[in-house]
């Protein structure tokens, strides 16, 4: 296969069968979830279980000051390369474009420079997030392949993605295409690993909150 | 001065005596030490009854009432024995008689001679016998007496 | 129990794997954060107390059974289901180290209700003979006799006739058409009975019309502790109909934790109804009596004094601002905790744990973690409103050799009432 007819692969049919089974796997991990269902509550409300969930999706993303004390770590690193992957993948003008040709709708870009400087940024705080998890007790024991597996294949997309950038290694054409498998590789996993709760943690932290605001308590 | 023959009377009695003469009026505890297994009650009594008790002397004595009422508690969702709790019942009162000044809200000696009586009625409980209202009545006659001296 | 089977503990796994526990399970990032915030990994610092790893028999039912890769996986022998083995394994991580507190379940970033999940995982433990001895004891003391502890009326009734005498007063029981029906735990009637006398005196001051219940006076449930809902119900509906015969108004929880959790935010739905009475703990009570004018108290105590808040009624249980406010009416020198209020630490040995006696060695290690809250504070006396957080906290005191005493709140309330008038107590 030529570097053309690859790049070609990866941006057609690749493209295809990887949102397909990401978007399937997705709907159907979200759709299974909810048909699980939940028994109503039966007890006498103190608060409201609606206000509670809402809240509580948004207060858990600002942890108190003895959570911040006792996982500094976790915590300003996830926030790190959360924020570095949100202005990576969605406020990077090529990025932007591929979405305005998909779903039809653009916004306006971070600079070049920036979003170059936060993917090395990004790409730093995982190395540091691997190490933390290969050293710290409890990550250790609890950690599995699948944790492994999700951490290649989200640091790679940064990875291919910054070389292709900087044109590194290869010809464009293949940086760009092993850029984009790297993509499709993360969307396929996706659905079927702890990625997926990009999606359920609103869920999660409804019920959380829900259950907690019903009794009157702010979690 | 008058017999004291009911509660009232009793617990003003206790209130009107300095702090270091209350803890000698934890004599009560002394007439229900047979309901008790644990030595450390025994010492702690002789502590409590002692005016001139130091201050080490009362702590030492406090943390080894504590320390036989942790013992001898019971415990969540174990099969009660209201006997062994009538040991419990008499710890408390000698961690009452000796605890600090201002400690026990309710007073030391009425906190001791109120647990004293609790041992009593749960030695009890397995019998009909009214033997709380008995120790009621030696404990006006032990205030009395100490009164008296 | 009878006919567990680990067959019965699968099933069980299954049935509580709701859309909650799905979205939570599919959520978990491993990012530890958990450990953290339970006090038994924190004292220990062993990875296996952390929380989400005492639910791994539980996820792994859940990934089998509900999803894709899970299914796939477990049909072609890639992935074995829950052995015998392994939750023998999981039982002292399951009941020995966790209390049901609560606190991962306000620390977890994806928002897990760990706390949820494993109380619903005790379901399956105990189905498939896997619950600890001094549980399945006491569940049974409960269901036969009444009382987890075996405390029979006969106990009580000398409790109550010993408490008349003490404070002059007649205690009310089997009165139909009070507003209250209080309810006791068993702790309180054989460790604590002065908590009688208080409420006696506290109820006849704000004028309260209440009453104890010859039938059903147990507050606590052994049900909910060792996770097996059938029995829960049945603890629960004694109560019900009792409320139901004397035509309360109210029932009253008392001081102690996991009774609150159980009669009040469990007990409808383990019973499948609403009730037609209210449920309110013994400080809402007093709270509301407090807001209405009608507690009289005089004089503060003076000691430094601290809050210890018991999981199931202030994090778990929605009770947090009501003791605060009754402990400045008659504290002056009153100081919070380091994390307080629904971040506060567990005493540990809630939800079953002080029943277990292997167990004590792991609970007096929790207790650190409390100690080093009093550290930061040096209280005089600490207050609390659990009977087996009071035994649970001078256990580790005098182990650590801090002599503070720890004191009911509502005990103390009642310290502090203005002295009524009283006709003459009882004549010899």
């Amino acid at each position: 296969m030529t570097e053309t007819e690859f790049l070609l692969w990866v941006r057609g049919p690749a493209f295809q069968v990887a949102s397909i089974i990401f978007v399937l796997g997705v709907v159907v991990r979200i759709l299974g979830t909810l048909a699980l269902g939940r028994k109503a509550d039966l007890a006498e409300a103190r608060g409201s279980a609606v206000a509670g969930g809402m809240r509580t999706i948004a207060k858990r993303s600002f942890p108190d000051t003895g959570t911040w004390k006792r996982s500094t770590f976790t915590l300003a690193a996830g926030y790190v390369f959360h924020i570095g992957l949100f202005i990576t993948i969605l406020l990077f003008a090529p990025h932007i474009l591929l979405f305005d040709e998909v779903f039809g709708v653009s916004w306006p870009a971070l600079p070049t420079p920036v979003v170059d400087a936060t993917a090395v940024v990004t790409i730093i705080a995982l190395m540091a997030i691997l190490v933390h998890r290969l050293k710290d007790p409890v990550l250790r024991f609890l950690s599995r392949f699948q944790d492994y597996l999700v951490w290649f294949v989200t640091i790679l997309p940064l990875v291919t993605g910054y070389m292709a950038f900087h044109r590194i290694g290869l010809p464009p054409p293949s940086l760009i295409a092993i850029h984009i498998l790297s993509v499709e590789l993360l969307m396929v996993v996706f659905p079927f690993t702890k990625l997926i709760h990009a999606f359920t943690l609103f869920m999660a932290r409804y019920y959380n909150g829900a259950i907690a605001g019903y009794k009157g308590v702010k979690s | 001065m008058t017999a004291i023959t009911n509660d009232t009377e009793f617990r003003r009695q206790l209130e009107g005596l300095d702090y270091a003469r209350q803890r000698a009026a934890a004599r009560f505890i002394e007439h229900v030490l047979d309901l008790c297994d644990d030595e450390r009650i025994g010492r702690v009594a002789k502590v409590a009854a002692n005016p001139n008790a130091s201050a080490d002397e009362l702590a030492t004595a406090l943390h080894s009432a504590r320390a036989a009422a942790i013992d001898s508690h019971a415990r969540c969702g174990a099969d009660s024995d209201w006997k062994e709790q009538a040991g419990y019942f008499v710890a408390r009162a000698a961690t009452a008689a000796v605890s600090p000044e201002g400690q026990v809200a309710a007073g030391p000696a009425w906190q001791a001679a109120m647990s004293s009586r609790m041992a009593q009625t749960s030695m009890a409980i397995e019998t009909p016998e009214d033997t709380a209202g008995q120790e009621r009545l030696a404990q006006y006659r032990i205030l009395s007496e100490f009164l008296n001296a | 129990m009878s006919g567990a089977t680990l067959g019965r503990g699968i099933n069980a796994f299954k049935e509580v794997i709701d859309a909650p526990t799905a979205a939570f399970f599919n959520s978990c990032v491993h990012c530890g954060m958990c450990a953290e915030s339970c006090l038994f990994f924190t004292e220990t610092r062993d990875p296996k107390y952390t929380p989400v790893h005492k639910l791994e028999p539980l996820r792994k039912t859940w990934w089998q059974e509900y999803t894709f890769l899970g299914r796939i996986s477990k049909a072609l022998g890639l992935s074995k289901p829950v052995t015998d083995e392994e939750l023998t394994q999981w039982e002292t991580l399951v009941y020995d180290s966790c209390t049901l507190c609560g606190r991962c379940s306000m620390v977890c970033p994806v928002g897990n209700d760990l706390t949820y999940m494993i109380r619903n995982m005790r379901e399956g433990m105990a189905a498939s003979g896997h619950a600890p001895e001094g549980l399945i004891g006491a569940t049974k003391r409960a269901v036969t006799i009444g009382s987890p502890m075996g405390v029979k009326l006969p106990a009580l009734q000398a409790q109550i006739r010993h408490t008349e005498e003490e404070i002059g007063m007649t205690i009310p029981v089997d009165v139909e058409g009070a507003d209250y029906l209080c309810t006791l735990s068993s702790m309180e009637i054989m460790n604590f009975p002065e908590f009688i006398g208080a409420i006696a005196k506290i109820f006849k001051q704000a004028g309260v019309s209440w009453t104890l219940s010859s039938e059903a006076f147990e507050a606590t449930n052994s049900g909910i502790q060792i996770g097996v809902s059938e029995i829960a119900a049945e603890l629960v509906e004694r109560i019900v109909t009792v409320a139901e015969k004397l035509k309360v108004k109210a029932v009253i929880s008392p001081e102690c934790g996991h009774a609150y959790m159980a009669i009040r935010w469990e007990g409808p739905n383990l019973i499948g109804r609403p009730y037609s009475f209210k449920v309110v703990h013994i400080l809402e009570l007093l709270d509301d009596l407090r807001k209405q004018g009608r507690l009289k108290t005089s004089g503060k105590e003076t000691q430094r004094l601290t809050y210890h808040d018991p999981c199931q009624i202030a994090r778990r249980g929605g009770v947090v601002e009501q003791p605060r406010n009754l402990l400045k009416m008659v504290a002056e020198n009153f100081v919070e905790m380091p994390d307080t209020g629904t971040m506060n630490w567990c005493c540990g040995a809630g939800g079953g744990v002080s029943a277990i006696e292997r167990a004590d060695e792991v609970k007096m290690k929790a207790f650190k973690r409390k100690k080093a809250q009093f550290d930061a504070i040096q209280p005089d006396a600490l207050v609390s409103a659990c009977a087996n957080c009071r035994i649970q906290l001078e256990e580790g005191l005098e182990e650590n050799y801090m002599d503070i005493p720890v004191l009911s709140l509502t005990e103390t309330i009642a310290e502090h009432l203005v002295a009524e008038p009283q006709s003459e107590a009882r004549q010899t």
